[in-house]
């Protein structure tokens, strides 16, 4: 009895997480990059309402900080790093970030639509 | 649950006499089981934590509490303050040392402890429907030579332009002469970012002999190479009898890499 009950209990875990990973493998993907306190490409499209993972390269040797007020998202990349950012899902429009160590150089938008 | 209990959180429902009666002593029975299984003396308005840690990130805070209570000579005028000193060890990795002050039985403001506290982030932001991180607290209180830790759990989702955070702790206080005891208590809060200088809030804190809400508001300012000074100003009013009236909360964060 115990044993069947775990039976069922582990598939309905491995169901969900598969579910979960097959959503999360689903989402659209964009890399930008962080080179000479520049994003590049300082403006990135992505589809309107939908969750997407944007990877985001420090290529400099000192960290910078992705942060927008209006994407909700701030997260600190050290020097020649990589960092992921679970953005959206957005509606139509225009969405500013800024690098927080360089603001005046390092500045972009994504345009969702 | 005994009435008597019971009344005690919920006081000006426990004894009504319309049809509808037995159902708020019900839920306030159970709020109270679940929310506080042991009643001691803490203080349960603090601060709702979020659960992210940046990598890099230093900070110097101080947090205040002061509360007015008619009703108990315990509660009313007392103060707790805490300064604090942190900093993160990795991208998940945060953590912070405290002096805590008071002013618990003779009113003069007097160090009555110290923190250490742990946060970890478990998830990415916004990878999954609600993001995740747990709060790891030891705290030692001098004069009582009474300990206290409490793991609690972090979880914050995004709504448009609104924010809801949650806190459950569980606490275990021990001490050598005093019966030990388990606490849980829960904390609430609503944000909407209206703009990074001004964030009207809502906060819940249910837990010990505490059920109070009240609005609270918070706003940075920000300076060159990403410093920034964090505020926080907000009244939480007791909605039972056993809260304090009034918890007036303060923190201000600096931030700094």
């Amino acid at each position: 009895m115990t044993s069947h009950w775990h039976k069922k209990w582990y598939k309905t875990v491995i169901v969900i997480l598969l579910g979960w990973m097959a959503v999360a493998a689903g989402r659209p993907e964009v890399t930008l990059e962080i080179r000479d306190h520049l994003f590049m490409p300082s403006e990135l499209t992505v589809p309107a309402n939908t969750k997407v993972k944007l990877i985001v390269y420090n290529r400099d040797p000192t960290p910078e900080e992705f942060e927008s007020y209006e994407l909700n998202r701030e997260k600190v990349i050290m020097g020649g790093q990589r960092a992921i950012i679970f953005i959206g899902p957005l509606a139509p429009g225009e969405y500013p970030f800024f690098g927080e160590f360089n603001p005046k150089t390092a500045q972009g938008k994504i345009i969702a639509q | 649950m005994s009435l008597a209990r019971t009344a005690r959180i919920c006081p000006k429902h426990a004894h009504t006499d319309d049809a509808r009666s037995w159902l708020v002593p019900a839920l306030c029975s159970a709020a109270t089981l679940w929310l506080s299984p042991a009643w001691a003396d803490g203080i349960v308005v603090d601060r709702v934590y979020d659960p992210y840690v940046q990598p890099l990130e230093k900070e110097i805070e101080w947090r205040s509490v002061a509360l007015n209570d008619e009703n108990s000579d315990a509660l009313d005028d007392r103060q707790l303050h805490r300064l604090g000193v942190g900093r993160s060890f990795s991208d998940r990795w945060f953590g912070e040392v405290y002096l805590v002050a008071g002013n618990h039985e003779d009113k003069n403001l007097s160090v009555e402890g110290a923190e250490l506290e742990a946060k970890w982030q478990i998830t990415e932001q916004g990878e999954y429907a609600a993001d995740w991180g747990m709060l790891f607290e030891l705290e030692r209180e001098r004069e009582d030579k009474q300990w206290e830790a409490a793991a609690t759990l972090l979880s914050a989702r995004e709504w448009g332009r609104w924010t809801g955070t949650a806190n459950f702790a569980v606490i275990y206080e021990w001490r050598d002469d005093l019966v030990n005891e388990w606490e849980t208590q829960l904390r609430l809060q609503a944000r909407y970012r209206l703009s990074p200088a001004f964030e009207p809030m809502v906060e819940l804190y249910a837990g010990q002999n505490t059920l109070g809400i009240g609005p609270v508001a918070r706003g940075a300012f920000k300076f060159e190479r990403a410093r920034q000074l964090l505020w926080e100003v907000g009244v939480i009013l007791g909605v039972t009898d056993e809260s304090p009236d009034q918890t007036l909360r303060l923190s201000l964060e600096y931030e700094f890499y």
